[in-house]
């Protein structure tokens, strides 16, 4: 090539990159395009159903409600201090905590063990045994409580069997109070505890234990030294799972705790349905979303201290 | 440290009843202080004899003996033997100092001295300076390196090796194989070596053992692997190999080490000479020829075999010819220097030396 020939190709060369970024930014605002209408049903769909109704119920809260069920429209803070002032539900709302953390704590210590050897698991009915361990799923949350009162109850199988075995002479109270409620959704939850520490066991490579025996570690050193440390994100994620689950449901505290158990999601129900307080009914629901928050950001502040999300 | 010998026992894996067995009786010493490298190919055995060894798994049948005391039920953490697996397994949650801290930690070593050891095996791998990352900041050589010290740290007295090197691109692997070969040669630890890579296996180890299907098809030297391959397997795998049958007539001599020259008679091509074990006389055999070792002159010559060149192929160093000698294609290999590129088509005759053609011991397999 002469050194004309040269000039002139690098000339030539200064026009297509030009109209190649055009046509790259034509190519990537079409790209653009396509993402929006593809996500668009979606994006409707989320905002009908949750944004929607969100912004509603928070709008809700500013009003007036009484207990004849009239809606006074207005912007007032009286629902909030209704619930602030009145140790009522400063008591609902601890209740309604500790309930949600014992739950998650319980599930994921009988989950735990479970999630582990099924993980582990190298045996030809693996995916039966997984199958098995999530089957409860299959039956609706209503119709397992019912399952448990016939247990739990006064005159139930675990009461009968213990009376007659002359263990005991007056019933255990194991339901209608916050024993039952948590027995029940302990066992409601457990499924949901095994598939989300099962996702969460990633990082849980079995080479990583038998380095750990190689270098000298026993069963249970190499258990607390190598399985637990990173085992942690996953039982911690499916402890907040539990948790927000355990809090925000309904059925199992109203048909277990027979009434005598006070959380925020039966009080809401009472408040919306019974009372026809929707303001204060609303009112309530943006404490339990706070109680969420609050219990995100304390799951994540824990996982940033234990250095796991690494 | 005081080196240890290993003697596997009539060792027996298999995995399920009716299923083949992934390693098969097999056999082998491991002298003090020797490097020994598992070669084979994929699916051999070879990791599945590593973790016997290593107490990962139990055997179907056999014994594992450490210095005449046999360790077949001792568990693993018992063992006292250092591992690198192949994807080195470092604890993603330690950073590396905790790594390597790990084995003294299991064996209670005192704080300070932990420190004191943990700084010399990072020092030994050249990470001193990395001691406080985590393995995940690290490239896969250094991912490799704290492996090894993490392993070497506790003065094992064996070392197990599961292919340390295959996940390394091929320019640091040259490296790491020269370091790993003069750490285990400071350290004296006994080692078991697992590779599907022959070069690595010549260039590394003081034994070899060439596993196929579950069995060892041989276990020597390098050079005894290389040169005097037992079986069309070994000899195929190690390097590359010119291969073909041949009817050994009689005996015409002695060769240099010993070995008996035999004339032998390639099938609708030639007679030429190769050396053999004794006793092989008019026996059907595989005859070994390294591409190398053929002399190479074009045009037909006499006292050769004579043919065509199908193929030339020039890499710069090299120049590889394809000859056509009836049903065999010969692979040669010529320095450039020694002469001019002939064209295909072109006829050229090759010979060797009696010593450069190695008649096998094995029986020819049917095919
Ligand atoms: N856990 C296992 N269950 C059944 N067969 C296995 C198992 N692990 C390995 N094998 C089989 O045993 C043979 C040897 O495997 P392996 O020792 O891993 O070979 P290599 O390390 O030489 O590639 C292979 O055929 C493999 O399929
Ligand atoms: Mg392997």
């Amino acid at each position: 090539m002469t050194a004309t020939q040269a000039i002139r190709t690098v000339a030539q060369g200064e026009h297509p990159p030009l109209q190649r970024s055009a046509e790259e930014r034509r190519s990537r605002t079409r790209q653009r395009r396509t993402f929006w209408l593809l996500a668009a049903p979606a994006i409707l769909g989320l905002f009908g159903s949750f944004v929607a109704p969100l912004l509603y119920m928070v709008r809700m809260a500013f009003n007036r409600g009484s207990s004849d069920g009239v809606i006074e429209e207005t912007f007032t803070l009286d629902t909030f201090a209704r619930a602030v002032e009145d140790p009522y539900y400063w008591k609902v709302t601890l209740d309604t905590f500790l309930m949600g953390l014992t739950v998650a704590v319980l599930c994921v210590i009988v989950a735990y063990p479970i999630a582990l050897f099924l993980m582990r698991s190298q045996s030809r009915f693996k995916s039966v045994l997984i199958a098995l361990a999530i089957a409860p799923l299959l039956t609706s949350a209503v119709v397992r409580t019912y399952g448990w009162m016939v247990i739990l109850g006064g005159g139930g199988l675990i009461n009968g069997t213990l009376i007659d075995l002359g263990l005991i002479t007056i019933p255990l109270q194991l339901a209608n109070n916050f024993t039952g409620v948590i027995i029940g959704l302990t066992e409601i939850f457990m499924p949901y505890a095994i598939l989300a520490m099962m996702s969460g066991f990633g990082k849980l490579d079995p080479r990583l234990e038998e380095a750990a025996g190689s270098l000298g570690a026993n069963r249970i050193r190499t258990f607390l030294k190598v399985t637990l440390p990173l085992s942690l994100p996953g039982a911690l994620a499916a402890g907040l799972l539990v948790f927000v689950l355990a809090i925000s449901t309904f059925v199992t505290p109203r048909l277990l705790g027979g009434g005598a158990v006070r959380v925020l999601a039966t009080e809401i129900y009472d408040q919306a349905t019974g009372l026809i307080n929707w303001p204060f009914a609303a009112a309530l629901s943006i404490l339990l979303l706070l109680l969420f928050g609050a219990m995100i950001a304390g799951y994540q502040a824990l996982v940033r201290k234990l250095g796991i999300d690494r | 440290m005081t080196a240890v010998k290993l003697t596997l026992d009539r060792l027996t894996k298999q995995y399920r009843a009716g299923l083949a067995p992934a390693v098969d009786r097999l056999d082998m010493e491991v002298e003090e202080g020797h490097l020994v490298a598992l070669l084979g190919p994929s699916g051999c055995g070879k990791t599945t004899t590593l973790r016997m060894v290593a107490g990962l798994m139990d055997p179907t049948a056999g014994r594992i003996v450490v210095d005449g005391r046999d360790i077949t039920a001792t568990p693993v953490h018992e063992r006292g033997m250092g591992m690198v697996f192949q994807s080195y397994a470092l604890f993603p949650h330690m950073d590396v100092a905790a790594n390597v801290a790990f084995g003294l930690q299991m064996r209670r070593v005192a704080k300070s001295k932990q420190t004191e050891l943990v700084r010399n095996a990072l020092d030994m791998v050249k990470l001193g300076h990395l001691a406080s990352r985590h393995p995940k900041e690290l490239s896969g050589g250094q991912q490799q390196r704290v492996a090894l010290a993490r392993a070497l740290v506790v003065e094992p007295t064996l070392l197990l090796l599961d292919e340390p090197l295959s996940n390394l691109d091929a320019k640091l692997r040259e490296t790491m194989r020269t370091e790993i070969r003069s750490i285990q040669r400071r350290t004296g630890a006994t080692t078991l070596f697992v590779t599907h890579d022959q070069d690595e296996a010549l260039d590394m180890a003081d034994r070899i053992a060439v596993m196929n299907g579950g069995l060892i098809e041989q276990f020597g030297t390098p050079a005894d692997i290389y040169e005097r391959p037992r079986t069309r397997f070994v000899a195929d795998f190690i390097g590359r190999a010119n291969l073909f049958e041949a009817s050994v007539a009689a005996a015409s001599g002695t060769g240099s080490k010993g070995e008996t020259v035999y004339r032998i008679d390639v099938p609708g091509i030639g007679t030429s000479e190769a050396i053999g074990e004794a006793g092989l006389e008019g026996s059907q055999r595989t005859v070994l020829v390294r591409p190398h070792r053929v002399q190479v002159e074009l045009g037909a010559q006499p006292g050769g075999l004579t043919g065509t060149i199908e193929n030339v192929s020039y890499t710069g160093d090299a120049l590889g010819y394809s000859i056509r000698l009836g049903d065999v294609l010969l692979q040669v290999e010529r320095h450039t220097a020694d002469g001019t590129i002939p064209a295909r088509g072109e006829q050229a005759t090759v010979r060797w030396a009696a010593e450069d053609a190695y008649v096998l011991p094995e029986e020819v397999r049917a095919p």
